[in-house]
């Protein structure tokens, strides 16, 4: 055992003194939420520039509604409302009326003023807004621009035309204010956790609300962690023991160990340093929740799962690596094995909206039951706001040991005759015949 | 006592036999010279030894013990292909080699060898700063660190200059003192000559000789003259009875064809040439070796 420590040492600190273990242990973070950071950052610094466009109202009804929501608009929901600083774009309309002769090339003409930029879009309201129930008729609200697609200002014109279509049309009913807000009030379905009993005290807990936010975002972060270990720790030992092969370093070491001991001494060096980064990333993870006082979102239940499914993803894929790693000749065959090899891995990746959506529907609970995608799967379905029945974890905790077990065993067999042949290319024959002949 | 003894051990890549039945024991204290052409079975002999490979067939204890499954921490193994992590430091790397033994009181025999083999300075340094003569005395230092009784090093003087050679085989020399027995797989018969107790020597994965270097040479017999002259080669030409001639330029040695009587070559020589030396002797280790690799050659040889 004392073999196995002494090249879990090496491993180790081979792994984290190195420069890039510290640049990717700050660049994956980033990376992942880089585009959530430059959001944040983005919509802090918005344009505050006035934003022209040009209004062509068919109806003939929204002009007044229009120029009272624009001057409420760009007199007060602009400004902060604490340090009265501009925060936002005013918006100057240009109301135009509509060229019944020839529409398209009015339409012609706005576009080029949108691509000159002398606009940023141009709407056009259809005649029938108003009452565009029955045939043929002309109801329609365009928002032409060069990325109407995730537009604020689009959405603005919606909010603005419908309050006033409805306004008008409860006007026309008779209907004061608290009817027709009555009328038009929407009911919103509200997402509920399950009434419990609190096994200590016996006494119920009332059910809480979802968080919409947990729901989505724990698992899923929890998914990228684990994805992120196992390439930071795993996935590296195939080119490591491939190195270590062309480099004649493991027949050095394999005078003083056994190949097993070499292997496991590999992995195991491979999980101390995905604990290492689980460690740093979960403390920072939960500092900064506390911090923010979203400390509601720590899924501390799963957090131990978390770990231990962690530990036996590593062992089970590493050892896998190692053996492939020892597989190898040169870097060729290192890329032709690699991605096959990342699978169980990056599979799961594909299938975080269906497991999210329904935590407990047969696809989830089946590939939970997997070995190969249980530790991500059963992790994602546990950190859900959904309750899974307790049996699956542990029935799945087995299958990973079984497995896992099974994955050394062959590892540790393929590892030991192809570590010191040179010249025979990997494949499905020869590994059979190195994991079963020898 | 033996410290190594194989018996009947065969090994097979696909339809090469690269060691055929094999059968050899190894005394303790010894220094046992394993020579041999190149990929006539040495190094997987050796590997058998070091249990990196397993024999298809055949017995082999290593101590008295025959266990595929452990490795014994009083063996050290310097391979023929020198293998290091390159990115670590001298004093790091010989600290985990020496752990990965057992070695006790590292830190003093890491900074003794060091001194010793004149690496002293490069404690600090990474591996891969070395040349490759320093890798590989520091390999040499990885083998011997932890004082093993059984020191296996397969072909431990190629790329040294000679003085370095020079202090590797007088380490060597002083291990043997201590206790310890040598295998070392070598080309330079000179040196195996000087050295080893025992020579073992296997040619296409047979063993060919096995012994003290007398024996060996009294089982070839005084078939050898080695023969200065005025003339050189050159009075040699046309000799009859001569079956080879190894040509060192001031000095030739040839192998007399069975049954020749030296006394008629000198009687022939004196005719052609004034003699400085003419001396009837055994065969060089060397000769011998040559002898069984390469029988078909009659060839003259400039050393």
């Amino acid at each position: 055992m004392h073999k196995i420590w002494t090249l879990f040492k090496r491993e180790y600190r081979a792994a984290v003194r190195t420069k890039s273990f510290i640049i990717s242990l700050l660049l994956v973070p980033i990376m992942m939420g880089g585009g959530f950071v430059a959001m944040v950052i983005m919509d802090k610094n918005k344009d505050t520039d006035d934003k022209k466009f040009v209004v062509i109202d068919h109806s003939g009804l929204m002009i007044d509604p229009m120029k009272k929501a624009l001057e409420k608009r760009n007199n007060e929901e602009i400004f902060n409302s604490k340090t009265g600083e501009k925060i936002d774009a005013p918006y100057v309309v240009e109301f135009m009326d509509p060229d019944i002769q020839d529409p398209e090339t009015q339409r012609l003409a706005l576009s080029n003023r949108v691509e000159s930029q002398e606009l940023y879009a141009f709407i056009e309201i259809g005649p029938d807004i108003l009452h565009p129930a029955g045939e043929n008729k002309q109801a329609y609200l365009k928002y032409y621009s060069q990325h109407s697609f995730n537009d604020q200002a689009r959405y603005w014109f919606q909010n603005v035309v419908n309050n006033s279509v409805q306004k008008i049309r409860a006007a026309e009913l008779n209907l004061d204010e608290t009817q027709a807000k009555d009328l038009l009030w929407y009911i919103n379905v509200e997402g509920m956790g399950l009434v419990t009993v609190d096994k200590k005290t016996g006494e119920q807990v009332d059910a809480e609300k979802t968080n919409e936010l947990q729901t989505f975002l724990v698992p899923y972060a929890l998914l990228i962690m684990m994805f992120m270990l196992v390439m930071m720790s795993a996935i590296p030992q195939l080119s490591s023991v491939m190195e270590e092969k062309n480099e004649k370093i493991a027949e050095v070491l394999l005078g003083t160990i056994t190949p097993f001991q070499f292997m496991m001494g590999k992995v195991m060096g491979g999980i101390g340093v995905s604990l290492t980064i689980a460690a740093i990333y979960i403390g920072a993870g939960v500092f900064t929740l506390n911090y923010i006082g979203m400390n509601s979102l720590i899924p501390v239940d799963v957090l131990p799962w978390f770990f231990i499914y962690t530990i036996l993803f590593v062992l089970m894929v590493g050892s896998g690596m190692a053996a492939l790693g020892a597989t190898c000749n040169d870097n060729k065959d290192a890329q032709s094995l690699t991605f096959p090899a990342m699978l169980p891995t990056i599979i799961p990746m594909f299938l975080i909206a269906p497991v999210i959506a329904d935590p407990t529907g047969p696809m989830a609970t089946t590939l939970a039951l997997i070995p190969p995608f249980t530790p991500t799967i059963m992790v994602m379905r546990m950190a859900s706001t959904v309750t899974i029945p307790m049996w699956q974890p542990f029935a799945g905790l087995l299958g990973v040991i079984i497995f896992t077990l099974f994955s050394v065993w062959i590892g540790a067999r393929i590892f030991r005759t192809a570590i010191l042949i040179q010249g025979q290319k990997p494949n499905l024959a020869t590994l059979y015949k190195y994991a079963f002949k020898g | 006592m033996n410290i190594i003894e194989l018996s009947g051990i065969t090994k097979t890549f696909g339809s090469v036999k690269a060691v055929n039945n094999l059968s050899l024991e190894v005394p303790s204290g010894s220094i046992y010279g394993f020579i041999g052409p190149n990929g006539s079975g040495k190094t997987t002999t050796i590997r058998m030894i070091m249990k990196i490979m397993y024999p298809d067939s055949g017995k082999l204890l290593v101590n008295g013990r025959e266990t595929n499954l452990e490795r014994l921490n009083d063996v050290g193994y310097l391979p023929e292909d020198r293998g290091l992590y390159k990115k670590m430091k001298i004093g790091e790397l010989l600290q985990f080699h020496g752990e990965l033994n057992d070695g006790t009181d590292l830190p003093n025999r890491i900074n003794y060898w060091l001194e010793r083999l004149e690496l002293k300075a490069y404690k600090e340094k990474k591996v891969e700063t070395l040349s490759k003569g320093m890798r590989q005395k520091l390999q040499f230092i990885a083998t011997i660190l932890h004082q093993p009784k059984l020191i296996i090093l397969d072909e431990p003087f190629t790329g040294l200059d000679p003085v370095n050679a020079d202090m590797m085989k007088d380490i060597i020399l002083e291990l043997q003192q201590q206790g310890a027995t040598i295998i070392f797989s070598t080309h330079d018969m000179a040196m195996a000559e000087r050295m080893c107790d025992y020579i073992f020597m296997i040619y296409k994965g047979k063993k060919v000789l096995d012994g003290t270097l007398e024996n060996i040479q009294d089982q070839y017999g005084n078939d050898t003259l080695r023969i200065q002259s005025d003339l050189g080669a050159e009075a040699l030409k046309d000799l009859k009875g001569i079956e080879n001639v190894n040509n060192f330029g001031k000095l030739q040695e040839i192998r007399l064809e069975e049954g020749v009587d030296p006394q008629k070559i000198l009687v022939e020589l004196l005719k052609k040439t004034r003699i400085s030396k003419f001396e009837l002797t055994k065969p060089s280790l060397n000769d011998i070796f040559i002898r069984i690799a390469a029988p078909e050659r009659k060839e003259v040889t400039h050393a």
